[in-house]
């Protein structure tokens, strides 16, 4: 995979702190790591490493309280709620584990949320709609509800979402954790498949065997890096099974 | 944007159908209270010629007995109405631009074509300004001139329902018709005209405060001309034994109204009246304290308590009850979109700015709001049915009052609705602030 | 059965914007269904009141006529004493004023001739000989007026004052709270002397003190106007009185009838005005009492709702059904006594403010604790049903993921 030495993400000392009344929790530690444009980055670590606030940091779900945060060359460490919200619907595009489908919504709706909230023109929205359900392979099911679909579907079904509003950046939680793996391993080929088509993906697991697909292995423990080595991995090219 | 929320709306209403009817029968039926309830206030507070509320004046002297005032628990207030002696005085000036007296007498009118009996008529003997001061609509003719004020000339003005009764309605305008037997000519018929409440006689005579106008108009002067004793209200502190001593005497029974369109003119005629009363004081009359006074229509409603406590009570009784219906709204409203709060949150994270998630709970409280108005007016319209068939058989004025009024209707439909917004504020603004990432991994 | 108020504490502690506005309404239901209450006792109580005469056989017809040439003088001689000749009329009288109805003079009565020192309001109202008779109110003291006593009508002149009267029981204690009133000159436009005192009646006015009625022995007619009273044996009223009003619109060629009504009319119109307030109080009250009701529910259905689990997680530790029930009506309860707390001090501060600006009694306090009791029954009702759907959450949703 080629991509351009341009940083999408880059984290410098950064810092968070839960604090109560009692304690203080460091729950990143000075921590400090990039990712390139058009790299497939899994992130890693034991539960209650760091992972999912990192991933909330990186996606400007949360604040953090030391440190600087670059996002496609801009700083983004202090704006306000406004501008970062614009920027996770502009540029970031979120996976979850528990996909996080609006129940009463239906596939094409579900899909049309981010888009809705950037003012798009209702051609526009459609088009692009239709065209990363397609992607997903459920072009089909536009008018079905998110209840109605397997899991593996429902997964899909967000990974359209997070990708028709063409993001820079493709944020995934675990996005394989509620499913069994003959469904994982579509829904990893699905990003590997995005990723090819030039967006940058970061994957947080705790799950080794999914992380060792990546391009590349970040581990964060206790807050913390702990180190990079980086993999020349390349994908292997696969059979595109849409069908479940 | 809007459409797009106005569609969410729906579909949370329909994944809460149960909480959804909840909240707007609780809007519903504190409108609906509301409605009621200001409409009844509303109306009975209502000034029936509030555009010439600056102009026109009801005309007081304190002329009770030195020892007692008129009103003991309000020893400053004058009486209501004049002596025959002060309104004649006063009613010579030519100050006003227009000016009034006003007195009830009973009497019979008969010799209509085809009438079999007598009919028994509540007479108001006035002078011919009244028609215009009051802005009084006519279906045929006219006021009489004032020429014939002075005479008097035999000439009747008759309410609508009157000519309705003995004309089947025709313009009976030019016919002669005995009034206590004595032969009147017909110069107008009156369209419909019922101020209520009746600011132009407020003294309780001729059916209260809001009762019927009079049915019949004469000249005020055939009142005296006839001996003809005054039907509505009067009120003597000294025994009166005929009809020549009560001209002369204390009794107070005249109102009187005056226009006075400027306020040099206004002051004019207060000057007047007080050096009237300074001469009239060395002869021996006016021992009280000195009160003349000139009211506002809007003053003088007010004076006279036309506003029922009932009513008033009913009123505040009305927004508690709304103020528990809204409390109770926003109470459910709170829980509702908290329990949304994780798919806020998921739309919180694919880019929606408090904002818009702001936005579009509250457009889901307007159209709560605006269902529950909705219903609110069908159930006030049934409450306004019920209060009219509750009183349609009582002394109470809730029965003529509680009709269908519009701008007390909207009145109440923008303050119920209004409010219903304001307390949906809070809860669409909590929702707004959700973290983002909260409820992203919660299950 | 474990009674652990720590636990619920803290549950409400987690949704203490719920707890609060439940608890407001709940207090601004407790003041106003208190003074509510309060409010139609009053009413009640004074609808309660006896009118004091026979409203049962007795009814009006009122009498006017042209002007100048109906002499009411003469018309109501020969009206009485038609009247007083039909078979079944028990007797009759002309009035110039009608209880119940509002129609009538009212009077200030003095105790000093001149107008000065200490006053009664009272109404009043001039009748024939037979005005008691007919109101089939009894005099308790002193004698009936005697016909040389009564002051006939003269056509052109106001009646001159009579120089008898006979006042109520009321306004005789309020006028001599310490003696006896019978004999006693009272003072208005003339001098009066108190000849007999009649029980308690309700007079024309109908504003308090309502029975303060003085009489006087006095033909009406002035305006040519008269109303007359006529009251018949048992079960003869509507016979006699579509006789009367037929004869009589037939006998005065320049007279009218103007109205005629029955004395239950003028009473029941009299009482609607109390009643209707009642009526209306007690709809808008309980259909507030109603909205809290549903607060209450709805509040208790959204906390069983997001604590599923953990009331899971509750039964999978042991707690059985009766714990959750009792865990949920506690709750309820504290909330309910802390808007009732709040309630009471609201309850007291309208029911003063009643008391000055409307001049209503003091609110009782028993209304008040009648009023909470009430409420709280009413309210862990409206909680009940929740409480017993979160009992019947099985302890397995605790180990149940999604």
């Amino acid at each position: 995979m080629t991509h351009s030495e341009a940083a999408m993400l880059r984290m410098q000392n950064i810092s968070k702190i839960y604090r109560t009344e009692l304690i203080e929790t460091y729950a990143l530690r000075e921590l400090s790591l990039e990712v390139k444009e058009g790299e497939f980055v899994a992130v890693s670590g034991p539960s209650g490493s760091g992972k999912t606030t990192f991933l909330n940091i990186a996606g400007l779900l949360e604040t953090f309280d030391t440190g600087t945060y670059e996002l496609d060359g801009r700083d983004v460490s202090r704006l306000s709620d406004d501008a970062r919200s614009r920027i996770r619907n502009e540029k970031i595009g979120f996976i979850f584990q528990s996909f996080n489908l609006i129940p009463d919504l239906d596939i094409f709706d579900n899909v049309d949320v981010p888009l809705r909230y950037r003012r798009m023109k209702a051609a526009e929205r459609r088009k692009r709609i239709e065209s990363s359900l397609e992607l997903v392979g459920l072009a089909a099911r536009m008018k079905h509800l998110p209840s109605q679909l397997s899991g593996g579907q429902q997964q899909r079904v967000a990974i359209a979402r997070a990708i028709a509003g063409d993001p820079a950046l493709i944020l995934a939680d675990e996005p394989t954790g509620n499913l069994d793996s003959l469904m994982a391993r579509q829904i990893m080929d699905l990003l590997e498949k995005i990723n090819g088509m030039g967006t940058t993906v970061v994957l947080v697991t705790h799950d080794a065997e999914l992380a060792r697909r990546a391009e590349r292995n970040i581990h964060i423990v206790d807050g913390v890096v702990l180190d990079s080595p980086s993999q020349a991995h390349s994908p292997q090219p696969r059979a595109e099974s849409a069908a479940d | 944007m809007l459409g797009y929320y106005t569609r969410l709306a729906f579909k949370s209403f329909r994944r809460t159908p149960g909480l959804t009817a909840l909240m707007v029968g609780a809007i519903a039926f504190g409108i609906a209270a509301c409605i009621v309830t200001l409409t009844v206030h509303h109306a009975m507070g209502r000034n029936p010629i509030w555009w010439k509320n600056n102009v026109l004046y009801a005309v007081t002297m304190d002329s009770w007995d030195p020892h007692q005032p008129y009103d003991p628990p309000h020893p400053n207030r004058a009486p209501g109405q004049l002596t025959y002696r002060d309104a004649t005085y006063l009613y010579g000036s030519d100050i006003p631009k227009r000016k009034a007296l006003l007195s009830f007498v009973t009497g019979t009118l008969s010799g209509a074509p085809g009438q079999a009996a007598p009919v028994w008529t509540m007479t108001r003997i006035t002078n011919a300004g009244f028609f215009h001061m009051f802005d009084v609509p006519f279906e045929y003719g006219g006021p009489w001139s004032a020429a014939a004020d002075q005479g008097p000339e035999p000439v009747i003005v008759l309410s609508r329902r009157e000519n309705e009764k003995l004309f089947d309605g025709r313009n009976s305008v030019g016919h002669t018709i005995l009034w206590n037997h004595l032969r009147f000519r017909i110069v107008g018929v009156l369209n419909h005209w019922d101020p209520q409440p009746r600011f132009d006689d407020l003294t309780g005579g001729g059916g209260g405060n809001f009762g019927r106008p009079a049915r019949a108009f004469v000249p005020f002067k055939w009142g005296p001309a006839l001996h003809l004793f005054p039907n509505g209200s009067m009120s003597c502190w000294a025994a009166v034994n005929t009809y020549r001593e009560l001209l002369g005497s204390n009794c107070v029974w005249i109102l009187m109204w005056v226009e006075l369109p400027t306020r040099a003119q206004r002051q004019r005629f207060l000057d007047f009246m007080n050096a009237y009363w300074a001469q009239q004081r060395t002869m021996g009359r006016f021992q009280r304290p000195r009160n003349n006074h000139l009211w506002k229509v809007s003053q003088w409603l007010r004076l006279h308590h036309i506003v029922s406590n009932s009513s008033r009570l009913l009123l505040r009784l009305a927004f508690a009850f709304l103020a528990v219906c809204l409390i109770n709204t926003v109470g459910i409203l709170l829980a509702k979109f908290l329990r949304g709060a994780p798919i806020a949150g998921v739309r919180r994270a694919l880019g929606a700015t408090r904002r818009q998630i702001f936005a579009q709970h509250l457009v889901e409280v307007a159209m709560l709001a605006l269902v529950g108005s909705a219903f609110g007016l069908l159930l006030g319209l049934g409450g306004l049915a019920g209060v009219r068939a509750l009183y349609a058989h009582s002394y109470s004025a809730y029965g003529k009052v509680a009709h269908f009024d519009l701008i007390g209707i909207a009145w109440a439909l923008a303050l119920a609705a209004l409010s219903t917004l304001v307390a949906g504020l809070y809860p669409a603004w909590r929702i707004g602030r959700v973290a983002p990432a909260r409820y992203l991994k919660s299950q | 059965m474990i009674l652990n108020i720590r636990p619920v504490l803290s549950a409400i502690k987690r949704n203490p914007t719920g707890a609060l506005l439940v608890g407001l309404q709940v207090s601004i239901t407790l003041a106003v269904l208190v003074n509510a209450a309060w409010i139609v006792h009053q009413r009640v109580v004074k609808i309660e009141q006896p009118t004091g005469i026979n409203t049962r056989d007795t009814f009006t017809i009122a009498v006017s006529g042209s002007a100048k040439q109906f002499n009411a003088g003469a018309a109501e001689t020969e009206d009485l004493a038609y009247l007083r000749s039909l078979p079944g009329v028990a007797a009759a009288t002309v009035a110039d004023g009608v209880p119940l109805t509002g129609n009538g003079g009212d009077t200030t009565v003095w105790l000093q001739p001149g107008h000065r020192g200490r006053f009664v309001p009272s109404a009043e109202i001039s009748m024939d000989i037979e005005g008691i008779k007919t109101l089939d109110v009894p005099l308790i003291a002193g004698r009936n007026f005697r016909p040389d006593e009564i002051v006939p009508y003269v056509p052109g002149k106001i009646a001159p004052s009579a120089s008898e009267a006979i006042v109520t029981q009321a306004l005789a204690h309020a006028l001599f709270p310490h003696g006896n009133a019978l004999g006693k000159t009272i003072y208005g436009a003339v001098p009066k002397t108190i000849i007999g005192i009649a029980r308690n009646f309700m007079g024309p006015q109908l504003g308090s003190p309502v029975y303060n009625t003085i009489i006087y022995p006095r033909l009406p007619g002035q305006g040519n106007y008269y109303m007359l009273l006529v009251r018949t044996q048992p079960g003869r009223r509507d016979a006699i009185l579509r006789a009367a009003k037929k004869h009589i619109a037939a006998s005065h060629r320049y007279g009218v009838i103007v109205y005629t009504q029955t004395f239950a009319t003028a009473n029941s119109l009299m009482d609607s005005s109390n009643r209707n307030v009642a009526i209306l109080l007690t709809l808008v009250t309980a259909l507030m009492l109603g909205v809290c009701c549903l607060g209450i529910f709805g509040l208790t259905t959204f906390n069983v709702g997001s604590r599923t689990r953990q009331i899971g997680t509750h039964r999978a530790l042991g707690a059985r059904r009766r714990d959750v029930v009792t865990h949920f009506l506690l709750e309820n309860a504290i909330i309910l006594a802390g808007g009732a707390l709040l309630g009471a001090i609201l309850a007291l501060v309208i029911g003063e403010w009643l008391t000055t600006h409307y001049a209503l009694p003091r609110l009782n306090l028993a209304y008040l604790l009648v009023g909470i009791v009430a409420l709280a029954v009413v309210g862990e009702l409206a909680a009940w049903q929740p409480a017993r759907r979160a009992a019947r959450i099985p302890p397995s949703v605790a180990t149940r993921t999604v």
